[in-house]
C-alpha cells in the first residue's frame, strides 16, 4: 500500500468542522440561558430537558407542580429547557439525537403537567403532515413532527404513502394552519400540485409546505399554495408564520430572509 | 427455492488483491457485457421527470425514446466500448407492473439491441425493482391487505426478468422502521437490531425468491444495498457543515450494514452489487463478486466525503441517479454518462498499463482521512471488517456486531495515532459510546433478540411478525 505519511493533507482537504467547532460546553450555555429561572424546581425541570433526563423528568415536574401552575411548569420549565436545546443544536454543540431525546423528555414532562390542568392546554396551531403516495421514506417528516410538537403545535401525522384524497379530506376535517408533504422521488412528488389544486377547489388556501430528496424550490413554486422547505428544522419557523396568517405568496416573497440564506438553517 | 450458503472465509487471500476492474468471480451477461473482467464499466442511472408517469405511454416514451436513446447516442459519440444502464423502478412500475413496467423494460431492451447490432457496443441493463413495502401494513405476503406490496414486489421482479432485464437488483427496506429510530436517537444497539438482525431476516426471505426468478429467466441476480438505512445515516452525517448525525456513527452503521447486504450473495446472487451500496468494498473483499460503486461522478445526486475513494475497488462506476433534464452539454443523462465514462476510461487505461494498483492507492489516499466512513472503506480496512464478519459467518447477529466493533476499533486506533484520522468532539464522544454499547451486548443471538424485542417493542410501526418472529 502506498505510504501516505508525506502527504500534507492540509493541501488536500480541510476539516472546517473541527476548525470552527464550538468550544463551550452544554452546561455553560444552559447556565447562561437559565440564569433568569430563579425557582430551583423549575430550573431542575428545564435541566432535565437540556440534559435528556427522560427517566427523571416526570418526578421533577411533579415536584415543581407542588408550588407552580402546570401552565408555568410547561412554559417556564420545559419550554425554557427546549430553548436551550435549540441554541445548542443551532451552534452544533448538540446533534439531532440529543434534540430527539430532549424532545422525548419534554413530551413526558408536558404529559405529567397536563394531567393537572383543568382544561386542555392551548397550543399554537395545527399542522397536517404526510408523505406522498407511493413513497415510503418518512424520516424527514418524522423529525419535523418531533420539532413541531416540541415547539407547541398539534401535529396530525398521516404517515407515508398517503393518497391525495385522504390528505384533502384530513385538511378539511382538521382545519390546520399549515399542511406539509414530503417525497424522495420525482415521480411521487407529482402528487403535490394535485393536492394544491384540490384544496383550492374547496376554498382552502393554507400554505402547503413541501420538502424531501428530489423536491426543489422551483418545482414547489410552480403550483399554488406551495412553500418550499429544505430542512426539518425549518418547520417551526414556517408554522409560526402560518399561524400569523401568512399566505403562500407572502412566504415566497419572504422566503430568503425566513429560511433561505439569512434565515433558519 | 435457493438456499443460503454462508461466507465463513474470505475469497481473497489479502487486501492487496482488491482492485478496480477485476473481481475473483467475473460475470458475463447482457449484450456482450463482462463485469470484473479487466475493465470498468460506466453504469448510468436516471429518473424520469415529475409528470412523465401520467400514463404508461408517457412513461415508456420518457424512458425509452428520450433517456435510453440519449444515453446510447452519447456512448457512441464518445466512443465508449461498453455501458450499463440502470433503471431504478418508480412506484407506478411496481404498483401496476403489467401496465407501467412491461412496456418500459421491453422498450429499453429493444433499443439497446439495435445499438448493439449496429455498433457492436457492449450493453446491459440492470432493473432495480422498487420496494414500497410498508412495515405498518405488513412486509410478508398476505399481510398487506391495502396495497399487496409484498406480492407486487415479486410480480414486478418477474415482469422485469421476463421482458428484457439483464440483471435484477433491489434496495430492500427490511428493518428500516428500527434503523430510522436508531439514527434519530443515536442508538447503535437499535441499529444492530434493525439492520444487523431484522434487515438480515428480511433479506433471507426476499433474496432466495429473487434468485429463483433470475435463474428461471436466465437473468443475473445482481445484489442489494442498504440504501434505505446506511445511506440515510451517511447523508444525515453529511459533510463539514452538517451537524445532525456523527460521522463515526454513520461509519459503524455502514460496517454493520455490510453483514446484512452480504446475504444477497449468500442466497445465490452473483453481483455486480448495487452502486449505492457503499458497503461494496467489504462485500467484494468477502465474496470476490464484482461491485458497482459511485462517488465523484454522482454529484448530481449525492455529496459524500469519499468521491475518489469509492472508485478504488469498483467494477462499474455509476452516477447514482439524475433527473432527465437539459444541460448546456446535452441532456443530463448524456452529460453524466460522459463524466463516469471518462473515469472508466482512465481506470481501464491504468489496468492496460499495469498501473491499476497505483491509481487505486491514489484514489484511496486522497480521501483516506476525510471521514470515518471513508476510512473504514479503504481496502485494507474493508478487508479487516470482512474478516470480522466471516469469523462469525454463521450467526447474523454476531457477525453484524463483529463488523461494527471492528469498524469502531479501526477508527479509534487511527484517531489515537500520529498522522491518523482527525475527529471532531461529537465524533469522538459518539465513537466512545458506540464501543461501550457494543461491548455491553451479549455474545449470544437468542439473548440479544430477547433483550431487543423488549427494549424496542414500542418503536412506532415495529411489528415482529414482519420478520417471522
Amino acid at each position: 500500500m502506498i505510504d501516505t505519511s508525506n502527504v500534507n493533507y492540509e493541501e488536500v482537504f480541510r476539516r472546517y468542522d473541527i476548525e470552527t467547532e464550538a468550544k463551550e460546553k452544554p452546561e455553560a450555555v444552559a447556565a447562561k440561558i437559565l440564569a433568569s429561572v430563579s425557582d430551583g424546581k423549575l430550573k431542575k425541570v428545564a435541566e432535565d430537558v437540556v440534559f435528556m433526563n427522560y427517566k427523571g423528568v416526570e418526578e421533577d415536574v411533579k415536584a415543581a407542580l407542588e408550588k407552580t401552575k402546570p401552565e408555568d411548569v410547561i412554559e417556564k420549565g420545559l419550554v425554557k429547557g427546549m430553548d436551550v436545546v435549540s441554541e445548542l443544536y443551532g451552534r452544533g454543540i448538540y446533534y439531532l439525537p440529543q434534540v430527539m431525546v430532549a424532545a422525548k423528555a419534554m413530551e413526558l414532562g408536558i404529559k405529567t403537567a397536563e394531567s393537572k390542568m383543568k382544561g386542555e392546554r392551548e397550543l399554537k396551531g395545527t399542522v397536517v403532515m404526510h408523505v406522498a403516495e407511493g413513497d415510503p421514506h418518512d424520516i424527514g417528516k418524522n423529525i419535523a413532527a418531533v420539532l413541531l410538537r416540541s415547539n407547541g403545535y398539534t401535529v396530525v401525522d398521516m404517515g407515508r404513502d398517503v393518497p391525495v384524497d385522504e390528505v384533502v379530506k384530513m385538511v378539511e376535517e382538521k382545519k390546520p394552519q399549515m399542511v406539509t408533504g414530503t417525497a424522495l422521488m420525482t415521480t411521487t412528488m407529482s402528487a403535490f400540485p394535485t393536492i394544491a389544486e384540490r384544496l383550492i377547489e374547496k376554498g382552502i388556501e393554507i400554505p402547503f409546505v413541501c420538502a424531501g430528496g428530489a423536491v426543489n424550490r422551483v418545482f414547489v413554486e410552480s403550483y399554488p399554495l406551495g412553500v418550499y422547505a429544505n430542512k426539518a428544522v425549518q418547520g417551526p419557523v414556517l408554522a409560526s408564520k402560518a399561524v400569523e396568517g401568512w399566505n403562500y405568496q407572502k412566504f415566497r416573497l419572504k422566503w430568503d430572509e425566513l429560511v433561505g440564506a439569512h434565515g433558519a438553517k | 427455492m435457493a438456499s443460503i450458503k454462508r461466507f465463513t472465509r474470505m475469497e481473497y487471500k489479502s487486501a492487496d488483491e482488491l482492485v478496480f476492474g477485476e473481481a475473483k468471480y467475473p460475470v458475463t451477461y447482457g449484450l456482450g457485457q463482462k463485469a470484473g473482467a479487466g475493465h470498468v464499466i460506466p453504469e448510468i442511472n436516471f429518473a424520469p421527470r415529475p409528470d412523465a408517469a401520467k400514463n404508461p405511454e408517457t412513461l415508456r416514451r420518457e424512458y425509452v425514446d428520450y433517456i435510453a436513446k440519449d444515453i446510447l447516442d452519447r456512448a457512441i459519440t464518445l466512443g465508449f466500448p461498453r455501458v450499463q444502464l440502470e433503471n431504478e423502478h418508480i412506484w407506478q412500475m411496481v404498483n401496476d407492473p403489467q401496465k407501467f413496467e412491461k412496456p418500459v423494460v421491453a422498450g429499453q431492451k429493444e433499443i439497446m439491441e439495435k445499438y448493439h447490432d449496429e455498433y457492436g457496443i457492449e450493453l446491459s441493463i440492470r432493473h432495480t425493482i422498487a420496494d414500497p413495502r410498508l412495515c405498518e401494513k405488513g412486509l410478508r405476503p398476505r399481510m398487506d391487505k391495502v396495497h399487496n406490496y409484498p406480492e407486487k414486489v415479486i410480480e414486478s421482479a418477474e415482469v422485469a426478468a421476463e421482458n428484457g432485464a439483464d440483471m435484477l437488483s433491489i434496495e430492500s427496506m427490511g428493518g428500516k422502521e428500527v434503523s430510522d429510530y436508531a439514527i434519530m436517537n443515536g442508538d447503535i444497539k437499535a441499529w444492530l437490531f434493525g439492520i444487523g438482525y431484522l434487515g438480515s431476516l428480511d433479506m433471507e426471505w426476499l433474496w432466495p425468491q429473487l434468485v429463483d426468478i433470475c435463474k428461471k429467466n436466465k437473468v443475473i441476480a445482481g445484489g442489494d444495498t442498504n440504501c434505505a438505512g446506511a445511506n440515510t445515516s451517511m447523508f444525515m452525517a453529511g459533510g463539514y457543515l452538517d451537524k445532525d448525525v456523527a460521522r463515526t456513527f454513520a461509519a459503524v452503521t455502514r460496517a454493520i450494514a455490510s453483514a446484512r447486504t452480504l446475504i444477497a450473495y449468500e442466497a445465490g446472487a452473483t453481483g455486480p452489487g448495487k452502486d449505492c451500496g457503499y458497503e461494496g468494498p467489504i462485500l467484494k473483499a468477502i465474496s470476490g463478486r464484482p461491485e458497482a460503486q459511485e462517488g465523484k461522478g454522482a454529484q448530481c445526486a449525492h455529496a459524500d466525503l469519499m468521491g475518489n475513494l469509492m472508485a478504488h475497488t469498483c467494477d462499474l462506476w455509476s452516477n447514482e441517479s439524475v433527473e432527465y433534464h437539459p444541460e448546456f452539454g446535452g441532456s443530463s443523462v448524456a452529460c453524466w454518462l460522459g463524466v463516469i465514462g471518462y473515469e472508466c476510461a482512465l481506470m481501464t487505461t491504468a489496468k492496460q498499463l499495469g498501473k491499476d494498483k497505483v491509481l487505486r492507492d491514489l484514489y484511496m489516499a486522497a480521501d483516506r482521512f476525510k471521514s470515518p466512513e471513508g476510512f473504514i472503506l479503504c481496502y485494507d480496512n474493508a478487508y479487516q471488517i470482512g474478516e470480522a464478519i466471516v469469523g462469525e459467518g454463521n450467526d447474523i447477529y454476531l457477525r453484524s456486531k463483529a463488523a461494527g466493533m471492528k469498524a469502531a476499533e479501526l477508527i479509534d486506533a487511527s484517531a489515537n495515532s500520529k498522522g491518523g484520522i482527525r475527529l471532531n468532539k461529537m465524533e469522538k464522544d459518539t465513537l466512545a459510546k458506540i464501543i461501550v454499547d457494543l461491548e455491553s451486548l451479549p455474545d449470544n443471538q437468542d439473548k440479544f433478540v430477547d433483550w431487543a424485542l423488549k427494549t424496542y417493542k414500542d418503536i412506532p410501526m415495529f411489528n415482529p411478525r414482519n420478520y417471522g418472529l
